[in-house]
Parts: C-alpha cells; sequence; structure tokens
C-alpha cells in the first residue's frame, strides 16, 4: 500500500496508468490476486523505470505465495530504488521462502527483521548469530511458538556442535562416554548405558553425575539396591547437590530404611528448600514413621507450590492418609475428596506399570 | 543354620528361621500337566492370564490332590464362534490323585473331568457348597463356568445348570465363602475385562504387545447365595455387589472389622482396588477408598493380580497383600482396627524386594514355622515381550520367597529355581510333615511344585468340620497363641489352597487354640500338642 502511494506521488501518471494501478489495488484488497497480478504486470510494462510499479507486483506475488516470480521483481525495484521501504523485508522473505537462507541474510539485516533473520541464520548454519536475532524477536513478541521453536533448534545445534566436537576431538575421554551412555539411555539401551557411564568413571571417578545417572537407570528398573549404592556415591563426590539427597532418601525409604530417609530428604530440603518433589517424599516418610504432625507440614507445603498435577494429588492423598491417623476425619475427607476431584479429571491417564 | 531372636513366637527362645533352601523344586514325574494357552500374534487378552491350580483332598483320603485349570486352543486370528478344542486331551483340566508314595495319578477321566465344556479355561474354587464332606470344584473361564458337584465316588457331575452359576464373560478368580453365615458356602466371582475377540486391540508399535487394561471396559462382579438343595440364586446386584465396575483378578475373604462377618477384597488391574464390606443384611458397600486400600502411598493405581488376606504382623487384625506389576511394588496394606489400614509397602521393606518384579498368585503362611506368615509369589510379567519395552525387568521369573522378621521382610534364597511365568498359586502340605508346600501354575508350561524341607520349629494344622457352620469352616477365626488365622481356600490367583488351617509354633510344643466359628460358636482347646494334623468339630 505505501508503495501504491510513493507510484502515485511519483507518477506523471497518465490516465491509463492510473486506472490499471487503482484496478491492482482495488483487486488485490478484495483477495483477487490473478485480476490483481494482470494489472500489476502491466503496469510495470508500461512503466518499467518506475521502482514502486515493480514492489506492487511482487507484492502481489508475495500474497500469492509465488515466491520464484516476486524474487526478480522485488530485485528489479531494488535495482531501481535501493531506499524502498518494505522491498527488502519482502525480497528476504520470498528468499528465505525457498529455503535461500544465506542469500536473504542481508536483505533481511538491512530490513532489520530479526524474527526472519533469527531462521535464515539458523538454516544457513550459525545458530549462534540466530540466537541473538530470535532472542530480540522473542523480546517483542513474548511466546511466539514459531520463535520458541527456532530459539530451541538453535541452541540445540549449538549442543549438537558441541558434543560432535568433544566427540572428534576426544574420543576416548570420559565426556565421550558419557554421551554415548546418555545416547543410549535416551534410545531405551539401559544395559549399553550403563557400560558407557561405567567406562566414564573408570577414566575420571569424580565426575559429577554419572552416579546420579547410573542411580536414575536402576530406579528405572525397580533396582533400589543397585541405585542406593550410587545415590551414595553421587552425594559423596557432590555432597551440595539436592536431587542427589532426594533420590538418596527416596530409595531409602523404599528400602525400608525410613529414619535414614528421613535425615537425607531433610538435608536435601536443606540444600534447596521448598522442593515440592522433596517435600513430598519427606511427607511419605513421616507418614510411614507415624509422625502425622510433621507429615502434615510437608505436605502442606507441597500443595501450596503446586495446586494441580500429580504432585499435589499425591500430597492430597497422603494428607489424608496422616489426617486420618490424627483422627481428624472430616479433615481426612476433605482431602481425599480433593484427592478423588484431581484423579476424576486424570482418570484413563497412564501410570507407572510398563505395559504399552 | 540361621537362628534369630525376635518378638512373637520367638521372643524369648531361638527358633529357626529356613535352615537350608526352604521350597525346592519337587519332581512328581506322573504329574504330567502343561498348560496351553495357544499364543496368537493377535496378543489376545486371555492367552496371557492362565491358569489356576487347586490343592484340595478330594477323596479324603488326608492326602491333598491336585486340579490344574487349562486354556484351550486358539486359531490365529480366532475364527468365530470359538472352538476351543476341550475335548482334546491336550486341552483338558486334569485332576492329579496324590498316591501314598508322594506320586501322582491323572484320574481326569475316571473323575468325569475330562471335558471342560466350549471356553477358555481360568481359574478354580473349591468348597463342599452342599455339606456331604466332599470338596467340590468351581472352574472358572472366558465363556461358561462349571460348578463340578462332587460325587463322593470319586467322580464329579456337572452340575452348572441346575445351579445357576454359570456366569458369563470372563470370569477369573473366583472363592466361597459364607457371606450369611447360615452355614451354606456361597460363592464370589471376579470377572476382568469386558472383552471379547471381534473387540480386540493390537497394542504396542512397532511390535504388538498384550494391550493395557486401560483399553477395555471393565465389568461387574459376581455374587451367588446358595439356597440350599444345589441351587445358587445370582444376588450380585441385591447384594450391591454389582454396583461398581472392576477389572477383577483376584479374591480373598476376611473378616477386617471384627463384626463377625466376612468381608470381600477384589484386586483389579489398573484401576483402585475393591474392598466390599458386609453390612450384615445381604449388602456389601465397597470401601476401599475409605479403608485406605485402593490405592499405592501416592494415590496411584496398581495392576492388581492376586491378592493374600491374613494376619502378617499377628496383631490379630487380617492384613491385605497384592501382588502387580514390575515397577509398582507389591502392595501391602496393614490393618488398624476401626476399618482402616496404612500403606506399609515402604516401611515393611518390600518395595526394594519387589519394585523389580511382577506378582500374581500371592500366599501369606508360615513357611518356616517360626509364628510369622511369609509371603510366597508366583511371578512372570505380563507382557511376553516386556524385554524389548524394559531391558531391565523380565518376562519368566522365579518364584519369590519373602520372610518375614517380625513384620519386616526380607528375601530368601531358595537356591536355583526355574525361571517362569508363574500365575495360580496354591500352598497346602503336600506330605502332611507341618511343612508348607506350594503348587505354581505356569502360563504355557507344566506346575511347579515346591516342597518344604521341615526344620525343627514346631507346628499345628487343624482340619476343621462345622456342623452348624459350613462343613468346611470356611470363615472360622482361629487363633494359637498369639497368632490369628483365617480358614479359606481362596485368595491367592486364580487358585484354591488347602483349607486346614496351618500354625507355625517356633519352639512352642503346645499351644492352646481358640475358634471362632462362623456360626458364632467359640470352643477353646486348652494345651494342644503341636507337630500333628488335629480334626476340630464344631459343637453342635
Amino acid at each position: 500500500m505505501i508503495a501504491a502511494l510513493l507510484l502515485f506521488i511519483a507518477l506523471q501518471v497518465t490516465p491509463e496508468l492510473r486506472q490499471h494501478v487503482e484496478a491492482g489495488l482495488k483487486a488485490k484488497a478484495s483477495g483477487d490476486l490473478d485480476t490483481a497480478t494482470q494489472e500489476f504486470r502491466l503496469v510495470a510494462r508500461m512503466a518499467p523505470g518506475l521502482a514502486p510499479a515493480w514492489v506492487n507486483l511482487g507484492a502481489v506475488y508475495l500474497a500469492r505465495k509465488d515466491y520464484a516470480d516476486a524474487v526478480p521483481a522485488l530485485r528489479k525495484a531494488l535495482e531501481l530504488n535501493s531506499n524502498l521501504p518494505g522491498a527488502e523485508q519482502m525480497l528476504g522473505t520470498a528468499l528465505l521462502a525457498q529455503g535461500f537462507a544465506a542469500e536473504a541474510i542481508p536483505n533481511l539485516e538491512k530490513a532489520q527483521a530479526d524474527d526472519l533473520l533469527g531462521v535464515a541464520l539458523l538454516e544457513s548454519g550459525r545458530p549462534r548469530d540466530a540466537v541473538e536475532h530470535l532472542e530480540a524477536a522473542l523480546l517483542k513478541r513474548p511466546g511466539d511458538p514459531d520463535l520458541l521453536y527456532y530459539l530451541g533448534q538453535a541452541h540445540l545445534r549449538l549442543s549438537t556442535d558441541a558434543f560432535e566436537s568433544i566427540r572428534r576431538n576426544n574420543p576416548q575421554s570420559p565426556r565421550t562416554e558419557q554421551l554415548l551412555a546418555e545416547e543410549m539411555r535416551n534410545s531405551g539401551n539401559a544395559k549399553a548405558a550403563q557400560l558407557h557411564f561405567r567406562a566414564a568413571l573408570a577414566l575420571r571417578p569424580d565426575l559429577r553425575g554419572i552416579h546420579y545417572a547410573l542411580g536414575d537407570l536402576y530406579l528405572s528398573s525397580g533396582d533400589y539396591e543397585k541405585a542406593e549404592t550410587e545415590f551414595r556415591a553421587e552425594t559423596k563426590l557432590a555432597p551440595g547437590s539436592a536431587p542427589a539427597a532426594w533420590k538418596l532418601g527416596s530409595v531409602l525409604l523404599n528400602r525400608g530404611q525410613v529414619a535414614d530417609a528421613i535425615s537425607e530428604l531433610k538435608r536435601a530440603d536443606m540444600l534447596q528448600p521448598s522442593m515440592p518433589e522433596t517435600l513430598l517424599e519427606l511427607g511419605k516418610a513421616y507418614n510411614a514413621a507415624g509422625q502425622s504432625a510433621e507429615a502434615e507440614k510437608c505436605l502442606k507445603q507441597v500443595i501450596a507450590q503446586e495446586a494441580t498435577g500429580p504432585l499435589a494429588q499425591a500430597a492430597h492423598f497422603q494428607l489424608s492418609q496422616a489426617y486420618r491417623k490424627l483422627k481428624r476425619d472430616a479433615d481426612a475427607e476433605h482431602e481425599l475428596s480433593l484427592f478423588r476431584e484431581m484423579k476424576g479429571r486424570e482418570s484413563g491417564t497412564n501410570e507407572t506399570a510398563a505395559r504399552p | 543354620m540361621r537362628r534369630v531372636l525376635q518378638a512373637g513366637v520367638c521372643a524369648a527362645i531361638a527358633c529357626i528361621a529356613f535352615p537350608g533352601p526352604p521350597l525346592e523344586p519337587f519332581s512328581a514325574g506322573s504329574l504330567d500337566f502343561e498348560h496351553r494357552n495357544s499364543p496368537t500374534a493377535q496378543k489376545y487378552l486371555i492367552e496371557t492370564m492362565g491358569g489356576g491350580v487347586a490343592l484340595f483332598d478330594y477323596n479324603n483320603d488326608g492326602l491333598l490332590d491336585v486340579f490344574l485349570v487349562n486354556g484351550g486352543k486358539l486359531d490365529d486370528p480366532q475364527r468365530l464362534p470359538a472352538d476351543y478344542r476341550r475335548g482334546d486331551p491336550q486341552y483338558w483340566n486334569r485332576l492329579y490323585r496324590q498316591n501314598r508314595d508322594g506320586s501322582f495319578t491323572d484320574v481326569t477321566e475316571t473323575a468325569g473331568l475330562s471335558h471342560a465344556g466350549n471356553n477358555y479355561g481360568m481359574g478354580v474354587a473349591v468348597g463342599d457348597y452342599d455339606n456331604d464332606g466332599y470338596e467340590d470344584l468351581y472352574v472358572t473361564a472366558f465363556g461358561r463356568n462349571t460348578l463340578y458337584h462332587n460325587n463322593r465316588n470319586g467322580a464329579f457331575t456337572d452340575v452348572t445348570q441346575e445351579a445357576g452359576v454359570s456366569g458369563a464373560g470372563w470370569s477369573v478368580s473366583a472363592g466361597f465363602f459364607d457371606y450369611d453365615n447360615d452355614g451354606r458356602l456361597d460363592l464370589f466371582v471376579a470377572r476382568y475385562l469386558d472383552w471379547d475377540f471381534s473387540r480386540n486391540l493390537l497394542c504396542g508399535a512397532p511390535f504388538h504387545a498384550y494391550c493395557r487394561p486401560d483399553k477395555y471396559q471393565g465389568s461387574t462382579n459376581l455374587l451367588f447365595h446358595n439356597e440350599g438343595g444345589g441351587r445358587f440364586r445370582d444376588v450380585s446386584k441385591a447384594s450391591g455387589i454389582a454396583a461398581v465396575r472392576g477389572k477383577g483378578m483376584g479374591v480373598a475373604f476376611n473378616d477386617y472389622d471384627s463384626d463377625g462377618l466376612p468381608d470381600i477384597f477384589v484386586s483389579n488391574d489398573g484401576m483402585e482396588q475393591f474392598l466390599f464390606h458386609n453390612k450384615g443384611n445381604g449388602k456389601f458397600e465397597e470401601r476401599a477408598v475409605e479403608a485406605g486400600v485402593a490405592y499405592s502411598e501416592d494415590g496411584k493405581t496398581c495392576a492388581g493380580m492376586g491378592v493374600a488376606f491374613a494376619d502378617y504382623d499377628n496383631d490379630g487384625l487380617p492384613d491385605i497383600a497384592v501382588t502387580d506389576l514390575a515397577l509398582e511394588k507389591y502392595a501391602l496394606y496393614r490393618n488398624h482396627g476401626a476399618g482402616q489400614f496404612s500403606y506399609q509397602t515402604l516401611a515393611s521393606g518390600l518395595a526394594a524386594l519387589t519394585a523389580q518384579s511382577s506378582g500374581w498368585g500371592v500366599a501369606l503362611q508360615d513357611f518356616d514355622n517360626d509364628g510369622w506368615k511369609d509371603l510366597f509369589i508366583a511371578q512372570g510379567h505380563v507382557l511376553d515381550n516386556i524385554e524389548r519395552i524394559n531391558s531391565g525387568l523380565h518376562y519368566r521369573e522365579a518364584p519369590a520367597l519373602l520372610r518375614n522378621s517380625a513384620g519386616r521382610f526380607e528375601r530368601v534364597n531358595l537356591g536355583p529355581q526355574p525361571e517362569i511365568a508363574g500365575r495360580g498359586l496354591a500352598v497346602g502340605d503336600l506330605n502332611n510333615d507341618g511343612a508348607l508346600d506350594a503348587v505354581v501354575a505356569v502360563l504355557g508350561g507344566r506346575p511347579l511344585i515346591l516342597r518344604s524341607a521341615p526344620n525343627t520349629n514346631h507346628w499345628l494344622t487343624l482340619k476343621l468340620i462345622g456342623t452348624r457352620s459350613n462343613r468346611d469352616g470356611i470363615g472360622a477365626r482361629v487363633s494359637a497363641g498369639k497368632q490369628w488365622a483365617y480358614c479359606t481356600t481362596s485368595g491367592s490367583y486364580l487358585s484354591a489352597s488347602d483349607p486346614r488351617v496351618h500354625f507355625g509354633l517356633g519352639s512352642e510344643a503346645r499351644s492352646t487354640v481358640e475358634i471362632l466359628w462362623p456360626s458364632g460358636r467359640r470352643q477353646r482347646i486348652p494345651d494342644l500338642a503341636a507337630d500333628r494334623i488335629v480334626t476340630v468339630k464344631e459343637p453342635e
């Protein structure tokens, strides 16, 4: 539309040309892109030296998603006038839409179109630069799913590149073994993952996170004894790790070592206060130890932080058990009804059993 | 040899707990049953659920006999109407009579049990429903169930039609109990899914596996009231049992609130468990959530399979153990009285012992006679390709014996045991030596017989004969010292166990026995010498 106005201003317009421009604009506005294309082609033919004529034609092609024809029209416009507003962005868009990401970058840079530029940079193999522009674009359009998707892809590319670099340059390193283990774990091959994690530890026994990952692997097959060994080793290496303390406490609880579980879970809560996962386990442990009043405190904190979801549901259920033991039947009933309400909402969802 | 000091029977004097391998595989060559489940590429759910086993003395010769339920032939895919070819001997249920030398003789044909009708067999219940002194059989199936009356001459007669207990759909575990204490055994049948071949789904990608139960609607359970004269009346609706739809697998009876009326626990697969409270007016009310036995500690459902309903902590109140699938941990609910239970899987140490295993038949019985009821479990995953889904889990597993040490459980090394797809489990003293034995029904395989070696602990086994109560004495609460037991053949999964009440007495050579009969009559037998089987008749 801006280009159309410029066309009128710039022209010593002949009545015939004016007639075609108006018809083209009218057709475009009404969505009749075929007529608009015909009219602007005619205008460009009648006034081939007028940049706005080509911009209008390029814009109609763009509207038709006819990117191949849009590119020469917009290039012609920029040849004639390199300062035409909107033409750079349109040309960049048309090029990017056809996969010519690297070619689109100069146009999009000139147009300062952070969003499309971020995509073009990502697609042309420059994820680090892409991150900067996509984050700038997200400031203008927070939460935009397309931008978030491309930003995620950019970070993924960066991490993949970093991991590839480790593998290429340090194939025998503990980090390479760790990477292989994580790949195996993610593809469901727990046994191979264990072997690579063990290899990583053999090369560097003090590598933090490996015992934790091994503990998780053992947990996934229900082997609490081995999981305990690994989480203990992790807490020794990283005494400040709240997640390791939480997992160790949880395993101890499942092994029936309730007093030790309480002690470890309290430590996890001190390291990272108010983590709802820790508080829920601690509440369960207190309930198992018959310390219902202590359980109540923890479980109420869980619910204060997580009003909905599986943690809240479990906390309401545990709380009902605690109130039963405290002979607070009305409170127990209330918690049970909240639990049932939540359970009703999630009925039919998958739970823990390993079945397809 | 291991000696422990513990509370209860072994409080003051050392007693023996599992001195050697406590249960050893026993080869009864003549017991040549092979369960045939006919696995198909269609992954029909019924293929992976059977079958059951019963230990009962059908000819009253004092020796336990073995009845095993077979599956049937399935086509791949199944042609309809289905013909399970139960007339073919390889698909027969089988009855094996135990001989004096511990061997078995296949008496299926002479007992009239060779043709099970056109159904796919599941489980078995045992009870003397007509109080004639001979145990009768009820066999469940996908399709028509069958009640076999024991003719007292070594043969049985199919009386299903006259009795009115054929049921329909997919029946799984069943049990006889006398819910109204009228002296006649009633019949409860747990039913699983509303499933048939035409609605079978193929689940899993890129390879197929048996579907989760949540892909299908559940079913209502059945309750038949024994009217006498060989007839039963379907009271499922009138009693309130059919008011809730479940996915029933196991069933067990006990009086959890000590009101003198038997209650019913049904383990459900993939949903909350059911506890039917007997209101005493012919009606039941489902109260599992209120009682605290419906869910795990997180309020999660589990794939409930088998159930044991017995007093594991010797406090006189029956507790509940439920087996389920790997990663769920077998559930143990401790009865605190006043109708309330708490989840004890964590505190009892059971969680870590069972998280990797999938359990089916289960028994809470004292296998080492130390005065504490241990847990014995038939194991094996429901999915025959579970290793492809989680390489840390296993389809075939050895059975597990978890020793009860004053309320905490620990694994007992059973020595070399075959890895099997265990399903049904029945427990009883096969050779009357005072040490409990077990028979595990194996899906698609031969049953596993495990014989106990007696230790020096004392024991006492009571065979009850009801007079005013039902003839089997089912539902009687029996105490020996500080221990309590409930007379039943039910529980476990698909199976029926020795009706005799067994106590391990540790170092006690004598015990005073008290019986609260279902009729309400109390009987006290002081200072009974241990290490024998005693027949106790209810006073007239």
